[in-house]
């Protein structure tokens, strides 16, 4: 028997019995449809997630911090615990001082010095490294000193292009320049635009107080918002920590507690030690806040509320010609890597170096697996239904058996085999899987559609974010994925009433009609 | 020698429930024999004919047709041996109700695996033989018992058997219908050579197309006469 007669054969008997067919292929097609649907939307949401991440660099950055790690060469077996305890115990606080833990315990601080900044920037895939210099400063304009805080960034990024609504960005990373914050402008006096416009050109001088040469002690006043304190009061504040350790014999303490402090504190001062570094920039430009949208889609801009921003290469210089800032290293560094399929690559190679790092590939990573558990669960429903509708099409071609045992008595009296039979109802059950799950591919294609604009619209509605690409995918391997299941579950389906089809015997079959 | 039968038994169920269908009937047809099995219902001779034709397995013997020792074929053999070798017509013609004439007279030569264009025209020519040439498309419930036989030994003798086998081919017909049906098939076997069994209850039908009639009573060979 040919494999075409086998098919046609198997079409027409499915023919005969449209009703039967039909309700057994609907079953399929449900089953096929939640499992084609469930797959097209894990890969259209976890494409989405990878698409919304994966604009601008997001993704491709990776902020390294200093971190602890335990000194080389400590022996666990050195560290000496006190106390009578159980033997788990005193293992897990070995095990934790030997650590170091960041507590007295031999443990060193991983900085981010400029050697270790010239290690990263010689990583494989490292693109390019971001020092990220921050902190607090005195501006002075003219002759009006501020507290005011500064980050570094060369403005290369077209988005940040767009935030400065005076002067110019950063041509260089290494020039002598300066932008302001327009809330800080305001804070300090250029309160009309003619202000703003006379402002560009000038210089603004900017003081580094060192914090190794400074005061025991830091006082701040609770509750002042950012916006009352002016140098003067911090100065005032200033000179008030300064004068504490002197005046610790007023404060009502205990000997221990004075002698604990008196310790601690450095060798009380006369006067207050001056600024550590102190240098002019010009300033060139002036930049506006993030709006409430462009804010939705910073993942790394600056940080919200910086008053200054230098070069980065001019900022870096700053803060490293203050000696402790040198020894202390910076805060965080970025790195920029070639291809966001090497960031974990890179991540482990940050980690062995003993900096601690973060990125959004982590939090894709994360949000991509709950997505994933989420319609790895639904594509089992799916495969539930299918098994479910299964059994029905064991059911339904049992009884076909049953009822065609006079067909299949004449046509193994006129020369039928068993294996032909078999392969009959084999190819019928095949079929349906076919028909229902092709049906149920192309009813979860056209579904896709308005499902995807309506989720879209309601994303645009609650998130006022515009997704870019669909939330659905059908690539060739999901439509292939779906029609081997549903084959495969109605062929296996179909096996025991096809042995039972093969097994009639012709004569009883005959005989009994 | 077209069929050898030696001692065959056929023995249904077991203990109090134990039939005996046959009880080591031997005989031997000549090719190109046409033999007569009568009996009475149940004195085997439908039973007999199951077994040459490889519908069924004796329970002990020797049985060799058309050259095979049935056996020794594997169940693939013995389908193909039903297909090519024998060709059997029934009482209840036994067609398939929902396929038309011609698809019914196709059905051996599907499974003989023989292709598309060659079994259609071998089972048109097959049908004009016996004189249905304008109802090959009808199904069987727009045929006559006599059309329904008559597309019924067309199947028969589409592949050209060297054995036809015939249960009663006549049982649902009128005499004048019988006796072209019975023509059809007689024609056959002279035209090719081919050896007849005939089970039938009818002394004169036998006498008629027949050479030689052996009796079956209770299973065993009564008598064989010529």
């Amino acid at each position: 028997m040919r494999w075409f007669d086998l098919l046609l054969w198997a079409l027409a008997a499915l023919g005969q019995q449209k009703l039967r067919t039909s309700l057994t292929t609907l079953g399929v097609l449900f089953g096929a449809f939640v499992l084609a649907a469930s797959l097209s939307i894990n890969e259209g949401v976890q494409e989405t997630i990878q698409r919304e991440a994966s604009k601008g660099d997001a993704s491709r950055k990776v902020t390294v911090y200093p971190s602890w790690r335990a000194k080389r060469g400590s022996n666990q077996d050195e560290v000496k615990v006190k106390g009578r305890m159980s033997p788990d115990r005193r293992e897990r606080i070995r095990k934790a001082l030997a650590d170091g833990g960041g507590r007295g315990g031999a443990a060193e601080r991983v900085d981010l010095t400029s050697d270790r900044l010239e290690t990263l920037a010689r990583l494989p895939h490292v693109r390019r490294l971001i020092p990220i210099v921050g902190g607090q400063v005195v501006a002075t304009l003219g002759n009006r000193p501020e507290d005011a805080s500064v980050s570094s960034g060369a403005g290369e990024d077209p988005e940040f292009r767009r935030q400065i609504v005076a002067g110019r960005a950063f041509e260089a990373e290494d020039e002598r320049s300066v932008l302001l914050s327009e809330m800080f402008a305001y804070r300090i006096g250029l309160v009309d635009d003619a202000d703003i416009a006379q402002v560009i050109g000038k210089p603004l001088r900017i003081e580094l107080w060192s914090p190794e040469e400074g005061p025991s002690f830091e006082v701040s006043l609770a509750g002042r918002s950012r916006g009352g304190r002016g140098r003067d009061e911090w100065l005032a504040l200033r000179q008030l920590a300064w004068q504490i350790p002197a005046m610790l014999d007023q404060f009502r303490l205990t000997g221990d507690e004075r002698s604990i402090l008196e310790k601690a504190i450095r060798r009380p001062s006369a006067t207050p030690a001056p600024p550590s570094v102190a240098d002019d920039y010009r300033v060139v430009g002036i930049f506006r806040a993030l709006t409430h949208e462009e804010d939705k889609d910073a993942w790394s801009r600056f940080p919200a509320g910086t008053d200054l921003i230098l070069p980065r290469q001019t900022a870096v210089d700053l803060f490293f010609r203050d000696p402790a800032r040198r020894k202390e290293g910076l805060a965080h560094a970025v790195l920029l890597i070639d291809d966001m399929r090497n960031v974990k690559e890179v991540v482990d190679r940050v980690e062995a170096l003993g900096l601690r790092s973060e990125s959004i590939v982590r939090f894709v990573e994360r949000e991509r697996l709950t997505y994933l558990l989420i319609f790895g669960g639904m594509t089992c429903v799916a495969a539930v239904a299918l098994l479910v509708s299964a059994l029905g099409i064991a059911n339904t071609m049992l009884m076909s058996v049953l009822q065609r045992r006079r067909e299949i008595g004449i046509m193994k009296a006129v020369g039928a085999a068993d294996w032909q039979l078999q392969a009959l109802f084999l190819v019928e059950g095949g079929l349906i899987g076919l028909i229902g799950g092709a049906s149920g591919l192309l009813l979860a294609w056209t579904i896709s559609f308005p499902g995807d604009a309506w989720v879209r619209s309601m994303v645009r509605r609650d998130m006022q974010i515009d997704l870019s690409g669909s939330i659905f995918a059908f690539p060739t391997r999901i439509a292939l994925i779906v029609l081997f299941f549903t084959i495969g579950v109605t062929v296996v389906a179909a096996l025991y009433p096809a042995r039972r089809a093969s097994k009639v015997d012709p004569v009883t079959a005959l005989r009994h009609d | 020698m077209a069929i050898r039968a030696v001692e065959v038994w056929k023995v249904y169920g077991a203990k109090d429930a134990r039939v005996e269908a046959l009880q080591g009937v031997s005989i031997e047809v000549e090719e190109g024999e046409r033999v007569a099995l009568l009996g009475k219902s149940g004195s085997g001779k439908s039973t007999l004919l199951n077994l040459l034709g490889g519908l069924d397995r004796p329970s002990s013997g020797g049985l060799r047709v058309g050259g095979h020792d049935l056996d020794r074929l594997s169940g693939r053999e013995m389908a193909r041996f039903r297909s090519t070798t024998v060709g059997i017509i029934f009482q209840s013609f036994n067609l398939i109700p929902s396929r038309s004439a011609v698809e019914n007279v196709e059905l051996p030569m599907i499974f003989a695996g023989r292709s598309p264009r060659d079994r259609r025209a071998a089972a048109r020519r097959a049908l004009e033989a016996v004189g249905l040439g304008a109802r090959m498309d009808h199904r069987p419930d727009q045929l006559s018992g006599g059309e329904s036989q008559r597309v019924a030994v067309a199947r028969a003798l589409a592949n050209r058997p060297r054995v036809v086998l015939a249960d009663e081919p006549t049982g649902n017909l009128d005499s004048q219908t019988a006796r072209q049906v019975m023509s059809l098939i007689l024609d056959h076997v002279h035209e090719h050579a081919a050896t007849l069994v005939l089970v039938t209850h009818d002394e004169e039908l036998a006498a008629a197309c027949t050479e030689r009639v052996i009796r079956l009573v209770d299973g065993r060979i009564a008598a064989d006469t010529p």
